[in-house]
């Protein structure tokens, strides 16, 4: 008795000091929860988009293509009757005309609430734009496509939904299947933990968690996934805290925007908005009921309940979460026995757009003005210059080509793939228009388009010929010496390159040296004009680091990505203006806010005329030269110019050219840097021209400039001819002034004139009945 | 004696393609190029590289090369001009770099973003643009007149007068009828 009363009073003591302690840890467990909670809310990685689709009457869209692009969109289609509008995300097709509920859409410059749109196209092209009042619409660009974001490194991704976007059967089937009482209960529910105890005991499988949505989103926010019991209790003092501060609402929202739902590599898929994009291809606000199931169903477990790897089980609970919602009385039993009849439904992941190399290229860029921090969790908006059009073919045609290559080739090698990178831009604005890092466009792994730095080989020589263009000295007819050439360079070696032919052809024009790319004639030009010209020439076009001061220079040893090659030829495509690349167009903030513009700049980096004569005659390589077999590939007519590139060895085959409209870059070799036996014009030309053949839509024809005339010369020899005198004519801009000596024996009286009028005349009625015969 | 002459006359005109280069070509070439006239420009807006090639059509015949703006890019010329009046000159920017992609090669939606460009300071950009301008608007002296005027306002701006000046008058000359 007294023993007891002896203790008592520490007992007692004791017992208020542990309540004490106890209510204390709680209070200020209780704080922090709140306080991170409605501070932080969640990282929100950047969002990336491609360019948006421009559509306006005389584009060359056959309706086929713009239902490829709707549905790039993950626009689907339907039969609504004409009577009806087609409801936001779908479309319908009416004769030849399409009815599109465009979606609402966020642009770098401005935002576009849901509308309709009329399509009618006519023998491949747009030819009418309507809105919903029958008003012509003269230009309206679609939604732009998601094509990634950039999240941390501990991979956590997500699209943030607000209550709007979210169909209301979705809170409504997470109550149903997760926590019936979520809207009475405090954070808990103590009878539904000891039901779940109970079931759990008797069955050893699912029913019911026996967790709260709030118990999860705690989880999910706060906590590793640790079972322990403290973490249990922790679990539960959250929650309720949680549920004590914020309104039902709020956690619903929440829960909607944080649960994990999905795996894909380092990425891990949070939130519902990114989920239903993830598995299906469309807007959260776009799912149907089936596809709400499945999510509610994925959340129980997104590794056991993976779609894509258990699809059958998926389907089993998705169709269980449905009776549960019948069973709740949260939907009708016709509309779960419809939905239970439909198939999941789930896209293939590569569906879906998503371009590491690309974005990879995104990323360098921003990180420039950006901490890591804000790139990955302050919710920009990035608006690139992609076009999913032009990158999904260069993918395509480069995997194509590079398998056909594989097959052709007999020095193959098992294990040890054929490799290539695509770099596609346009050259008048400096818009990154694609990135193909390697032959395996998904793989997020080495990037060839931008770190893959091989020898350029002749890409170099058209900066050579332009040095000597700009000296004065020379011009696109001048007589050059394809002579052997015997240098002596540093350590007292001789240096004694060959053309590729083995052969030497002696006194050529200048076209003809560029366009059959001859080692020789270039090397005496090139020695001839100083390879510090040569040097200028390249930095003025963009090259960022000193170029090599020796001869060898002079056949490309310099060593350059795919990216820094389209920077150079950019330049020559753009006559002479050098703009830079850019694959950022506008960054804006979470809310909307313009953060910062990539504008389009022009820098006037060389003089017009000189540019124009090596564009000229890197129009003759694709005639005449080495760029030849492109002619067979590309539609008739198309006029484009570039150049073959070959590294010593055959180890890079290069191809850069371009047309009206865009430039790209091919390269194509393997990896670890081996004889890869193709030359450019065997290797990288047909995956170019295949890729030109598709995209390219406008013919390179700047117009002769006022300053330069036009002169004729016979292509071989470099001769002033005429048909009567040559079969082989090429015209070329020339400076005023510029006079090639006569061919001899070319007629240049009245009689010799109609001579080769006639015999012109003769040739084109050859040249007529020959493409007639086609 | 007609028949004998033109037997003469052909095989003079056949002998002159027995002398053959010393290279022959990989393929049977036989293009024989139209003399390279300038290229009229065409009015219509060229397409964006958005999708696949039906078939260019073939340089139209020579015609008188005013520039024009095709329906996309006035509406959005419009739009940019709306911007402009409305304060907003960035966005201005935007939208005409938007007519741009459109018809990259129209010299008179380079001279306007060149003009937007000055209005908010970068007169060295300005100028750069009114070069580029001028590249394309070869044979059409009344868009060649606007990029040097455009060309002149930007040396004007950055302190550089006489050539400035040397600028204006190459617009005035081209201007004059």
């Amino acid at each position: 008795m007294k023993l007891l009363r002896r203790l008592l009073i520490p007992v007692l003591l004791l017992a208020a000091a542990g309540g004490a302690v106890a209510t204390v840890y709680v209070l200020r467990l209780s704080q922090t929860v709140v306080h991170q909670f409605e501070g932080r809310r969640w990282t929100l990685p950047a969002q990336v988009y491609a360019a948006p689709l421009e559509l306006y009457a005389g584009l060359p869209l056959s309706e086929k293509d713009v239902e490829s692009e709707l549905k790039r969109l993950a626009y689907r289609r339907t039969d609504t009757p004409q009577s009806a509008e087609p409801k936001t995300g779908t479309y319908r097709r009416i004769g030849a005309r399409i009815d599109v509920g465009l979606r609402a859409a966020r642009f770098a410059d401005q935002a576009r609430p849901a509308e309709l749109l009329a399509i009618t196209t006519s023998e491949g092209a747009i030819t009418d734009l309507r809105d919903a009042l029958g008003r012509e619409v003269p230009i309206v660009r679609l939604d732009p496509l998601l094509i990634g974001s950039i999240f941390p490194i501990h991979g956590e991704d997500r699209i943030v939904v607000t209550p709007d976007e979210v169909p209301p059967l979705l809170p409504a089937a997470l109550k149903a299947v997760e926590d019936r009482n979520f809207d009475t209960n405090r954070g808990i529910d103590v009878l539904g933990i000891l039901r779940a105890l109970w079931v759990d005991i008797r069955a050893g499988e699912w029913q019911q968690g026996g967790s709260t949505l709030t118990q999860q989103l705690v989880r999910s926010y706060f906590l590793s996934p640790q079972r322990t019991a403290s973490r249990k209790i922790r679990e539960a003092i959250m929650a309720v805290a949680l549920d004590e501060h914020f309104s039902k609402a709020d956690l619903m929202n929440a829960y909607i925007n944080e649960i994990h739902l999905g795996q894909d590599g380092n990425r891990a898929i949070h939130g519902f908005g990114l989920a239903a994009e993830f598995y299906f291809g469309k807007p959260l606000s776009e799912l149907d009921l089936d596809e709400i199931a499945t999510l509610v169903a994925i959340v129980r477990g997104p590794s056991y309940y993976d779609p894509r790897r258990h699809p059958s089980r998926v389907l089993k609970r998705r169709n269980l979460v449905l009776d549960e919602m019948v069973e709740q009385h949260v939907i009708p039993e016709s509309d779960a026995r419809l939905a239970q009849a439909q198939p999941l439904g789930i896209t293939s992941k590569t569906a879906g757009a998503y371009y590491p190399a690309y974005l990879d290229l995104v990323r360098r860029t921003l990180r420039r003005d950006y901490p890591e921090q804000d790139l990955t969790e302050a919710g920009l908006e990035v608006f690139t210059n992609l076009d999913p059009r032009v990158q999904a073919d260069a993918e395509h045609v480069l995997d194509r080509e590079l398998a056909r290559l594989d097959r052709v080739h007999k020095q193959r090698v098992p294990g040890a793939p054929l490799e290539g990178a695509v770099v596609v831009t346009a050259p008048q604005s400096g818009d990154v228009i694609a990135v193909v890092g390697g032959r395996d466009a998904g793989y997020d792994g080495f990037d060839r388009a931008l770190d893959g730095r091989r020898q350029i080989g002749s890409l170099v020589k058209p900066f050579i010929y332009l040095a000597a263009l700009e000296s004065g000295r020379y011009n696109a007819t001048s007589i050059i010496q394809d002579q052997p050439v015997s240098i002596r360079v540093a350590g007292g070696k001789l240096w004694q390159p060959e053309n590729f032919t083995r052969e030497n052809y002696g006194p050529v024009p200048l076209v003809r040296a560029l366009a059959e790319s001859l080692n020789d004639a270039t090397v005496n030009l090139g020695m001839d004009i100083g390879l510090e010209s040569v040097g200028h020439s390249l930095e003025r076009f963009g090259l960022d680091r000193a170029p090599p001061q020796n001869p060898s220079l002079l056949l490309g040893t310099v060593e350059l990505t795919p990216l820094e090659v389209a920077q150079l030829y950019g330049g020559l495509a753009n006559g002479g203006f050098r703009t830079t690349l850019r694959a950022v167009r506008a960054v804006l903030s979470a809310d909307g806010k313009p953060l910062k513009a990539f504008p389009v700049e022009v820098d006037a980096v060389a003089q017009a005329d000189p540019v124009y004569e090596v564009d000229s005659m890197l129009e003759q390589v694709i005639e005449r030269g080495t760029g030849r077999p492109a002619l067979g590939v590309l539609p008739r007519g198309l006029i484009v110019a570039g150049k073959t590139g070959t590294s010593s060895d055959l180890r890079d085959s290069w191809f850069a050219g371009f047309s009206g409209d865009d430039l790209a870059v091919v390269w194509v070799g393997y990896d670890d840097d081996r004889v890869a036996g193709f030359t450019g014009e065997t290797g990288a030309l047909p995956v170019w021209s295949h890729l030109m053949a598709d995209i390219a839509m406008s013919s390179w024809n700047v117009p002769l400039p006022d300053t330069l005339q036009s002169v004729t010369i016979d292509y071989a020899t470099g001769f002033r001819a005429n048909a009567a005198c040559s079969s082989d004519l090429v015209t070329l801009p020339v400076p005023p002034g510029t006079n090639p000596p006569l061919k001899p024996g070319c007629p240049t009286t009245a009689f010799g004139a109609v001579i080769g009028s006639v015999h012109e005349l003769m040739q084109r009625a050859g040249q007529w009945l020959q493409s007639m015969a086609h | 004696m007609v028949l004998p002459t033109l037997a003469v006359v052909l095989a003079a005109a056949g002998c002159g393609s027995l002398i053959g280069p010393p290279y022959e070509p990989p393929a049977p070439a036989q293009t024989v190029r139209p003399p390279a006239t300038p290229a009229p420009q065409t009015t219509a807006p060229s397409q964006t590289p958005q999708s696949p090639l039906p078939a260019p059509a073939p340089a139209p015949p020579p015609a008188p090369r005013e520039h024009r703006l095709g329906a996309a890019a006035t509406a959005l010329v419009e739009q940019a001009r709306k911007q402009a009046a409305g304060g907003d000159p960035q966005l201005a920017q935007a939208t005409l770099e938007r007519a741009l992609r459109i018809e990259p090669d129209n010299p008179l939606l380079w001279i306007m973003l060149g003009e937007a460009h000055e209005s908010t300071g970068q007169y060295a950009l300005a100028g750069s643009m009114g070069h580029k301008a001028l590249q394309l608007a070869t044979g059409d002296p009344r868009a060649q007149a606007q990029a040097w005027r455009l060309i002149g306002d930007s040396l004007r701006a950055r302190g550089r007068n006489p050539e400035a000046n040397a600028a204006y008058s190459r617009a005035d000359t081209l201007a004059a009828p």
